[in-house]
């Protein structure tokens, strides 16, 4: 697969304070990545020096094969970003900051304004001063123009911040239309993880200027996932159950036990239907927010 | 060079003047000050009192008798036979031309305050620093808008003190007395000069401060020197004749040259980021 981001042991510090200490990432053409990680972990900073606004002390970067720092405009061209704060003016109407930064980006057609301005619900406000927007809406206008030069990587930083739920759900679902139907490439940080954890295809988790591990959901609860608990929904009672089964809690009708492989999972049901009826079973800690703590804890 | 791109940031800019109170009414009101009831309070108060019971004259008299024969003033105050006339002349023609200065000045200062300084206070400068726009373009842009601004003000402040001169002193004079060379100079020379001046100024004052309040202080040091040029003139150091403003323009032109040689480094969208954004 192209990588289109690639990030060599990358150094950067803002008033001798160290933000990255040896960054290493990639990023693959046509992916959602997640770059994870607490505040002050190094997100937004990864995300300036790709763009080339700012230059890293030490270490290389790479983005569609261009250093951010030689090329950096030829690479701003080629990417949209949402800025935390979604920097857009007040003064001016929705319609006239992306208007703006439309001759900015060199896309001055009213249609590419107006398409926008309709899949993100703004046209009918599109006159109205953004000063007056609500939070939702500015971040929704912000979107909109991360999209304006049609980017063929998109970086979104912090993009569900401010918005209700209903707002999110309907932004990342965009998101995955766009990666899906256009083939955009790209990488969202947040600290919000629910949100991202079906929508991206790899996540990088970032803590304290360094990735500590990255990989497909399935790839680190592999790796972190020691033990599965099972909450099964059944009829069958304790006493009926054999003792090689490790029983953690129970409530009338729902029994957890604690199996140390996965391949336990399908024994364990077996014997239960021996005894009665199973409604539903899951494996409970296996959602992203865990996956996160436990890396966490394992870097320390 | 990004020309569409510098368009677009001159005009985005321009209006936001309109938009901001704290930089809008300032531009309306000096101008009317200025240009309408300095002059019109002078030509009004002189023309109904009798200036030769007046007190005080000798310094200003003294001027008048001290200027060499052939100056153009010398022969212009000779042609009139009035005291009034003569002071009225001296007045709005030279003693107020550094006044006048001062309106391009605080325009061109207030425009730029605003669109660097002010870009950094909304949040708004990280935005335009992601744009595939080269640092050179964004600042021409934004110079461009505060020149324009500038040049605007003092057209209109111009025909404003000219309509005002010209209809009051109609009936002290018979005849236009306003504008004299030396103000056409001031106009087409000075003003685009020491607006340029105003403008990196502010820009470097800009890039230092966190916002466009500070930055707006701080343009008082530019009209300092105007204030001085206004005392000089008046205690009759020097008059403001047209060989002088050639070289006061030039001199102007000079220092912003100087001040953007100096200033390069800030057209580093690295150092500007991280001095601004951080």
């Amino acid at each position: 697969m192209q990588q289109i981001i690639k990030a060599v042991d990358v150094y950067k510090s803002y008033h001798k304070e160290p933000v990255l200490k040896g960054l290493n990432l990639t990023v693959n053409k046509g992916q959602i990545v997640g770059l994870l990680g607490p505040n002050g972990a190094g997100k937004t900073t990864t995300v300036r020096l790709l763009n080339g606004v700012i230059g890293p002390d030490k270490g290389q970067l790479e983005v569609f094969g261009l250093t951010p720092e030689k090329s950096g405009d030829k690479i701003r061209s080629l990417c949209g970003v949402l800025t935390e704060s979604a920097g857009l003016y007040p003064h001016l109407s929705g319609e006239q900051n992306l208007a703006f930064f439309g001759e900015l980006y060199g896309v001055t057609k009213k249609e590419v304004r107006y398409d926008l301005l309709k899949d993100f619900g703004l046209l009918e406000h599109k006159d109205k001063k953004v000063g007056s927007y609500s939070t939702g809406m500015k971040k929704r206008l912000g979107i909109a123009k991360a999209l304006l030069p049609s980017p063929e990587l998109l970086f979104l930083d912090e993009p569900t911040t401010g918005l209700d739920p209903e707002g999110a759900r309907d932004l990342l679902s965009y998101i995955e239309k766009l990666n899906k139907e256009k083939g955009v490439t790209i990488l969202i940080c947040t600290h919000i993880l629910k949100q991202v954890e079906e929508l991206c295809h790899r996540f990088l988790f970032l803590d304290s200027g360094r990735i500590i591990e990255e990989g497909t959901l399935e790839e680190i609860e592999a790796k972190y996932l020691k033990e599965f608990l099972v909450r099964v929904e059944t009829d069958v009672s304790v006493s009926n159950i054999s003792s090689s089964f490790q029983l953690i809690t129970h409530t009338p009708g729902k029994l957890t036990f604690k199996l140390s492989n996965k391949s336990d999972i399908p024994i364990l049901l077996r014997h239960l239907l021996e005894k009665g009826s199973v409604y539903s079973s899951e494996i409970l800690g296996r959602d992203l927010e865990t996956m996160y703590f436990k890396i966490r804890e394992a870097g320390r | 060079m990004n020309i569409r791109a510098i368009k677009a940031i001159a005009k985005k800019d321009l209006s936001s003047v309109t938009s901001n109170v704290q930089i809008f009414l300032p531009m309306i009101i000096v101008p009317l000050i200025f240009c309408v009831i300095f002059p019109a309070t002078l030509i009004l108060a002189t023309r109904f009192t009798d200036l030769n019971q007046a007190t005080n004259m000798e310094p200003i008299l003294k001027i008048l008798e001290s200027l060499p024969e052939e100056s153009t003033l010398a022969k212009d105050l000779a042609s009139f036979t009035e005291l009034n006339q003569k002071l009225i002349y001296l007045f709005l023609n030279y003693f107020f031309a550094p006044m006048f200065l001062l309106i391009p000045i605080m325009g061109a200062s207030l425009v730029a305050a605003n669109s660097f300084a002010g870009e950094k206070e909304r949040r708004t400068l990280e935005s335009l620093l992601f744009a595939p726009v080269d640092i050179f373009s964004l600042f021409f842009g934004k110079a461009l808008a505060a020149f324009l601004l500038a040049i605007g003000l003092a057209i209109g402040g111009f025909i404003l003190y000219g309509l005002t001169i010209n209809i009051l002193g109609y009936p002290l004079f018979n005849r236009a007395i306003f504008p004299q060379s030396n103000w056409l100079v001031l106009l087409i020379w000075v003003v685009p000069s020491f607006s340029i001046l105003a403008i990196l100024f502010n820009v470097a004052v800009s890039a230092k401060v966190k916002g466009f309040q500070e930055a707006n202080q701080m343009s008082v040091f530019v009209v300092l020197p105007i204030v001085f040029l206004l005392i000089s003139q008046i205690l009759g150091a020097f008059i403001i004749d047209t060989k002088f403003l050639w070289l006061l323009g030039g001199g102007g032109l000079f220092i912003s040259a100087l001040a953007l040689w100096r200033m390069v480094g800030y057209f580093d969208r690295n150092r500007l980021f991280e001095s601004q954004i951080f």
